[in-house]
């Protein structure tokens, strides 16, 4: 190591106490999921007596419709984010490149939309989709989902593409583009960053999205509302809780290790551009 | 038949009016530059050609067609953009061929036009790869394939060559002019580069604030200069205005400078003068040198004495700074010796090459 700078180890010891801070309760979560109930009542950190066993996991296994709710999760949480994906850079493109009349009063309303809290819409939602019948089908779930999502989707996928080459744009159209086409063949394969951004936000915070599912879903419900069900009316079965929520956890944490490469902030735009 | 009719074209952003009543008449296979400093409307000209600026009020022609209405693809274009605009996310050959695919040609067709443009461009060996692994100049050829591929009427070149160093810049421009002999379509070319301008133009278009400033060859610009505007922008070094006024030694008018010398009309300026009115007299650096060390001159010269202000040797030439009166005026030292810093000494001005202008409305009293 080099003698003439040495960097300081405050830091390092600092930044450990905070993550020991954040992986704690992970650890905790996995030590109630495979110790006996009865250990872990007066806390998973006890260690009086000790003993492993994977009779929690086998219980939630047997009794309840873990697979089922997997897979309603991923089809939400995946359609959802689709939706997403698609649709933003749709209303994006039309804001940063097009020019129409009340295009500054519309997107100012849209993202203002943000600020509605979800709460609200319960009631009218519920009685529009029971009026439709789509009471307990899943695109009861989906539609709000990526409507909501349009607020900060839009405003997200607007100001990368506000920075994209005007002139991408120009030679598009010189080549015989119109906007339908120059956004399909130019600008989306072009903005994977910001979709990729909106994927990954709006699949994490659908997957863990519990009040819309609870209400709206009866028979295909997702994970979030399977946790709820095994917390038990007369039993916390905290165990088991661990169990569900470990599977519930694993699969959005897997999503985000393999994708955080596009939240690199300032993620350039490979370009065919002199700079 | 590609030749280009601008008619009173206007543009306006808003309130702000940028294009003032624009005509201009090109021919079919012409080369024509058009060339100003930043702000001037070239660019926003060329984009109104293109089809990508509306037009506020006026018409262009592209051949015989009234095309102010129409989109780019329908009015037999190409454009080549400052920055490339190459679509990153595809291949060299997908870049050549998007344009054709998007019009609907077979696709053997595309692959033959692609093949060909490639080959009179040397981009054979680069049409798998990606513009990410081009060179600059290589990304700055497969634009012009581009265009080239489409087989347009007009080529528009929108400061292509701004991005380039400067011995890339030198080779592209012999490429864009051998281009040029190749397809003998019309080019409009736009560039703030007066180099450029001299080197590559049929005729070059000068503009400034909207408005077109003078329409010549480069020759014609050169040698008969409009206005202060023109004769500054077009020559390097810029020709040296030098501020005073007409005045008479009781024969024949003068030029008295500013706290300056007194200096010779040009002979062919003489009737145009009159006695007071304040002027500027434009010296460009080749008709002015040091005694013994200029051109072979033919008419009228003028020797005076000046002091050395400041001095650049260039290796073939020198140039000198000297002040004359408020002014300072470069003089170009053919075949150079020492010069010292505050050194006097006998300079000689060949008068049929220094121009006149009017302080006030700035234009050349030669017309």
């Amino acid at each position: 190591m080099n003698d003439i700078y040495k960097p300081p180890l405050w830091p390092m010891v600092l930044i450990g106490v905070v993550s020991l801070i954040w992986v704690l309760p992970l650890i905790g979560i996995i030590m109630t999921s495979i110790r006996p109930e009865g250990e872990t009542l007066k806390g998973w950190w006890n260690i009086e007596e000790f003993t492993l066993t994977l009779e929690a996991w086998r219980e939630v296994w047997v009794n309840y419709p873990l697979w089922d709710a997997l897979w309603n999760s991923i089809k939400i949480a995946g359609l959802s984010s689709l939706g997403s994906i698609l649709l933003a850079p749709m209303g994006a493109y039309a804001f940063a490149f097009l020019n129409f009349p009340g295009k500054k009063v519309t997107f100012l309303l849209l993202v203002n939309a943000f600020v509605i809290p979800n709460q609200i819409l319960i009631i009218p939602l519920f009685t529009l989709w029971r009026n439709v019948g789509l009471i307990d089908n899943i695109f009861s779930v989906i539609i709000p989902f990526v409507a909501l999502s349009m607020a900060w989707a839009v405003f997200l996928v607007r100001n990368y593409l506000v920075d994209f080459p005007r002139s991408l744009i120009d030679a598009a159209h010189i080549d015989g583009c119109g906007h339908v086409r120059t956004f399909w063949s130019v600008v989306l394969p072009n903005a994977l960053t910001p979709m990729a951004a909106v994927g990954i936000l709006q699949f994490m915070w659908t997957w863990n999205s519990l009040m819309l599912p609870m209400l709206f879903l009866r028979e295909n419900i997702p994970l979030p509302v399977l946790l709820t069900k095994i917390k038990g009316t007369y039993e916390p079965n905290w165990d088991q809780v661990a169990v569900a929520t470990i599977i519930t956890s694993v699969i959005p944490l897997l999503i985000f290790l393999y994708f955080q490469k596009y939240f690199a902030a300032g993620a350039s735009n490979q370009s065919g551009q002199k700079g | 038949m590609a030749s280009i009719a601008l008619n009173n074209l206007v543009k306006e952003f808003g309130e702000t009016r940028v294009l003032h009543s624009i005509d201009l008449d090109i021919k079919d296979g012409e080369f024509v530059v058009f060339v100003g400093p930043s702000g001037c409307g070239k660019s926003t000209t060329l984009r109104m050609v293109a089809g990508l600026e509306s037009v506020s009020s006026g018409e262009i022609r592209i051949g015989d067609r009234e095309v102010s209405g129409l989109a780019p693809k329908d009015r037999g274009i190409s454009m080549v953009f400052q920055d490339y605009a190459l679509y990153p996310h595809m291949t060299v050959r997908k870049n050549l061929g998007f344009g054709l695919k998007v019009s609907g040609t077979p696709a053997a067709e595309i692959t033959q036009k692609v093949d060909e443009a490639a080959k009179m461009l040397g981009l054979e060996q680069l049409l798998d790869r990606k513009p990410k692994q081009l060179s600059g100049g290589q990304r700055q050829r497969v634009a012009m394939g581009r265009a080239i591929v489409r087989s347009p009427e007009v080529y528009l070149f929108d400061e292509p060559l701004s991005n380039l160093d400067a011995k890339l810049r030198t080779q592209m421009r012999s490429e864009i002019k051998r281009l040029h002999k190749k397809v003998r379509n019309t080019i409009i070319y736009v560039t703030h580069d007066q180099i450029e301008a001299m080197t590559m133009a049929d005729r070059i278009v000068v503009m400034r604030g909207g408005h077109i400033e003078q329409v010549g060859t480069p020759s014609e610009l050169f040698k008969s200069p409009a206005n202060v505007f023109v004769a500054t922008f077009i020559g390097s070094p810029p020709m040296a205005m030098v501020d005073g006024e007409i005045v008479t030694d009781g024969a024949s008018p003068m030029f008295q400078a500013v706290n300056g010398p007194l200096l010779p009309i040009p002979a062919r300026l003489r009737d145009k003068v009159k006695v007071g009115q304040k002027v500027f007299y434009g010296i460009r650096s080749d008709s002015f040198s040091p005694v013994g060390h200029s051109l072979p001159r033919a008419g009228e010269v003028h020797q005076m004495s000046c002091t050395v202000d400041h001095v650049e040797p260039l290796g073939a030439e020198t140039l000198i700074s000297v002040a004359l009166g408020t002014s300072t005026v470069l003089s170009k030292m053919f075949n150079p010796s020492e010069v010292d810093i505050d050194e006097t000494r006998a300079f000689e001005l060949e008068l049929d090459g220094c121009y006149l202008f009017d302080k006030g409305t700035e234009q050349s009293l030669d017309l």
